[in-house]
This record gives C-alpha cells, structure tokens and sequence, in this order.
C-alpha cells in the first residue's frame, strides 16, 4: 500500500518544517538572524494511465489520465534576507547595515566569513573584533587613548583625539555584497561563508552601488515575525496530524486484508 | 459464484488507488503551487454470457474502474511573505521554467536568484521571461514585478526603475490535460499549446501561492475510503463464508 509511504514522506516534510520554524522561534532575539522557511515539492508521479493516450482509431484521446503521485520532498530552506528592524542600543561599537550587504569577518584560519551582525568591541590591542574576537575586515585599529568613537553612513570610522578638537579618521569599514546573498552557507556563529552558489563577494563602500549604509548605535533585530511563525508551526501541525490519520487509515485497510484469509 | 469475489476486489483495488491520491494531496499540504488531484471512478460492464429469456433475466455484473485522476486546479490561497522574490498568480496561468528537459510550467512562485544573477526556481531550473531568462546586476536593488510580471530594479546610485524583463505567464486551452512531473512543475503534450495569458491574469509579488488541497475535504475522502474499503472486505468475507459454507453441505453424501 504506497499510501503509507507517501504519507510518511509528508510526516518527514512537516517535521522538517517544525524544526525550521523552532529555529526561527530559537534566533527570535539573535542579532542580525535572517529567518529560514522550508519549502516543498511534490515527488515523480506514476502515470498509470498516460493523458492524451489516443483510446480509439477515430482519434479520441483521454482528456484526464491516471497519475498517481508519491509524496512530497523538501527542496530548500532559503534565508529570508529582508530587513531586520533596528534596535537602538547607543553603544558606539553597534553597527547596523540598513539595506544590502554584510559585514566581512576574519576567521582565525585566516578565511573571510559575513554577518550581518555589527555588535563588535574592541580587543586588548585595540582593534576591532566581532563578540567571538574574530577580527573586523578590513583592520581598524583604534589609538589607545581615542574617545567618542564615531562612524558616519558611509562607514568611515573617526575618533577624537586627546588634545584636539577636530576628529581623526582611524579607518573606513567595507559592506560586502553578493549576488545571491541567499546562497551563502550559514556555519553558526551568526556567520556565513561564501558559496558557489552565492557568487563572489563583492567588497565596497557602503551607501555606494547598492550597498546598505551604516546606521551606529543600533543593532539589526531578527527578521522573525513570531506571529507568522505561529501559524506556520499550527498549519505544520495540524498537517502532520492529518498525515498520521493517513498512516491509520492505511493500516486498518491493511487489517481489513489481512483478516480476509483466516 | 465468484462474481463478487472480483467485484469487490476490483472496488478495492480502485479504493487502493484512491488512497493513494489523497495520502499524496495530503503530503503536500504545505507544498507551493501544489494542485490537489482526485480519483474519477466509472462503471465497467462485464460483457459476459447471460440470459434474457427468464422472467426475471441476468443483470450483466459491473465492475468498478479507475478511470482518471482529476487535477483540481482552482486557485489557492495567497500568503503574504513580503519576501520581493515570493510571486503568486492570481488567475488562469503558469510561470515558465527552462529545465533539462525542456519548458515545464509551474504555479510555485517562489524564485531565487543564483550565482549568476539569473532568476531560477528553489531547484534552479531558470525562470523564462517574454525574451528569454530573466538576469540581475550585480548592484541592482529594491527588485519589483508589477502587476503584469515586468521586472524591474533600481540599479547602482540610480534613482529611475530599469527593466529586467517581463516573466512569462502562459496559459492552456485544456488545463487538465497538463501532466504532474514532480517538483511542483507541470508538463504540457505535444498537442496542448501553450498561449500566453490573458491581460486579466494578474501576478502579486510578495505572496505565495499555497496548496489547494483543502485539509477537511481529504479528511473525508480518507474516511470514506477506509470505510468503503473495510465493507467491501467484509462482503468478501461473508461471500467466502457463503461459498464454504455451500461446499461443505453440498459435500455431504447421503450415506
């Protein structure tokens, strides 16, 4: 009976969906989170009767046929990259990005990986760090004794020296874009890495061809709506209930077979 | 005799198969663009020997049959994303996608875009426009598709909207003739021609289109099913009961 296996490959697609949305739900509070969202297909079909066959000499063709389909896959779970809204900390050290881009982070082994989220600090040398040290790209070392620490739209960093009253420019922070921002591969951390699919990184100044501008003193909230989270969670729910009935229903048709040959 | 040992497994077979159907709709609840599909049964009449010239003559048995599976393709309900990339079709039409094996039509609109700045499908199939596939730049922004599915960007520092294309919407003079080909994506034969779709077809960008299956209705169907299913097991079982029943006393020999 494939009903049983098709409705165990919808059971597996909820299930997938729930662990998505329970992710959502997880970063709700994780700074600069994009959201995810599972989504499905539907598996081959057996064409038990093929539509169009000609049935008669005469040219009749079946209007409808017989296609039997066998479940449903999941095919991805693209990141939803729209905006999160800022939130206003007033640390100078908070950036945000407002519109397209991400901010490009040294990994200790020397690759470059991207966020999206601007909580940096500053490490013991003075430079720019992200909450795990990891530097900021490109470098930005700030003077031992440089206070009010500003950055401006277009990501130049300047600090006021002790003794002087107009600001130095100590460095000019990069927004890196991507063509298909959707392809980069999340390794935790809020970090991602470039793939294939995301196309190469695209360095530039912010406010500058398409690239978002640098907001200070915010920080970008998650992008997840936990209204529509709810609903997806009770609409999954409810859909991986109704595939189990399936699997019940399968199962007495099953018994009521196998009670034939006593 | 055995009649209605065959009857009743040629309407199992038949509820077997619906089964099938509503364990798939109900797979893809939650699938974009699915279309639910259902079972049409017909009757079959045996055309056996039987006589007429009895008072009351020979019924001629029917059978039941499997005839078509009918693909609904009324419109689904519309969920708002907000994503610029999630597109749904409000009215009788298909998105086009160019995959390995030719031009299959889809009503999942839910694009992505890929390293190459083309506009795809989640597998990656491109997504055809009126001139051939659809191709960002690498800094356009704030992407948008009007009513009619033209495609349009704000590129670099530009503050005027440049054209990217316009998505192909087709539609069919014989939609249920479209055949399922897995991965949300429709095949059209040889002899339905694809036209290109109405003005009053009209895409929303923002919004997905979901699967039309209704939950409650494939519930019912599911119990009627089994219900059905179960009965005819047990009109089997009272016709094998009957049968052996019939050897056993006709068995008999009268000593």
């Amino acid at each position: 009976m494939r009903a049983l296996y098709t409705a165990a490959s919808g059971m597996a697609a909820q299930e997938t969906a729930v662990q998505v949305i329970s992710n959502n739900i997880a970063n709700l509070r994780t700074t600069g989170y994009k959201k995810q969202r599972a989504e499905f297909e539907d598996l081959l079909y057996e064409h038990v009767r093929r539509v169009g066959t000609q049935t008669t000499d005469q040219g009749n063709v079946l209007p409808v046929g017989v296609d039997i389909g066998t479940g449903v896959k999941t095919v991805a779970t693209p990141r939803m990259m729209g905006p999160g809204s800022p939130s206003q900390t007033g640390n100078p050290l908070d950036l945000m990005i407002r519109g397209d881009g991400f901010f490009k982070i040294q990994m200790p082994d020397g690759t470059f990986a991207y966020t999206r989220d601007g909580s940096f600090n500053l490490d013991g040398q003075g430079r720019l760090v992200t909450n795990s040290g990891n530097l900021v790209q490109p470098g930005i070392t700030f003077p031992a004794n440089a206070s009010q620490i500003s950055v401006n739209q277009n990501g130049q960093v300047s600090v006021v020296l002790p003794g002087q009253t107009n600001p130095t420019i100590v460095g000019q922070l990069d927004v890196t874009r991507f063509i298909n921002p959707v392809g980069l591969q999340p390794v935790g951390d809020n970090l991602y890495v470039e793939t294939p699919a995301s196309g190469a990184a695209q360095d530039g100044v912010p406010n500058t061809n398409g690239a978002g501008n640098i907001l200070q003193g915010n920080l970008e909230a998650a992008n997840v709506d936990a209204v529509t989270e709810i609903s997806d969670l009770i609409s999954a729910q409810r859909a991986y209930e109704m595939n189990s009935k399936v699997v019940s229903a399968s199962d007495q048709m099953l018994q009521a077979v196998s009670n034939l040959s006593r | 005799m055995e009649n209605a040992s065959l009857i009743g497994l040629s309407a199992q077979i038949a509820l077997g198969r619906e089964l099938d159907v509503v364990a798939n709709n109900v797979a893809n609840l939650n699938t974009n663009g699915f279309k639910a599909y259902s079972s049409l049964f017909e009757e079959y009449l045996s055309p056996v020997a039987r006589a007429n010239n009895f008072i009351g003559p020979d019924r001629r048995v029917s059978y039941v049959q499997d005839r078509a599976t009918m693909l609904d393709l009324s419109q689904g309900p519309l969920q708002r994303t907000g994503n610029p990339l999630d597109v749904a079709i409000d009215g009788d039409a298909f998105f086009a996608v160019q995959t390995p094996q030719g031009e299959r039509y889809t009503r999942n609109g839910v694009f992505q875009i890929d390293a190459t700045g083309q506009l795809v499908t989640s597998d990656g199939y491109v997504v055809l426009g009126d001139a051939g596939p659809i191709v960002f730049q690498a800094d356009d922004h704030d992407i948008s598709i009007n009513a009619q599915g033209t495609v349009s960007v704000l590129s670099g520092q530009n503050t005027l909207d440049a054209a990217r294309g316009k998505l192909r919407l087709m539609s069919f003079a014989q939609p249920q003739r479209l055949q399922s080909d897995g991965s949300n994506t429709f095949t059209a034969p040889a002899d339905v021609q694809a036209t290109p779709a109405s003005e009053k077809v009209r895409v929303v960008q923002g919004a997905i289109e979901k699967s039309n299956v209704r939950g409650v209705v494939e519930m019912t169907r599911l119990i009627e099913v089994s219900r059905a299913y179960t009965t005819m097991a047990s009109l089997l079982q009272s016709e094998s009961d009957l049968r052996k029943s019939a050897i056993q006393s006709l068995s008999e020999v009268p000593t």
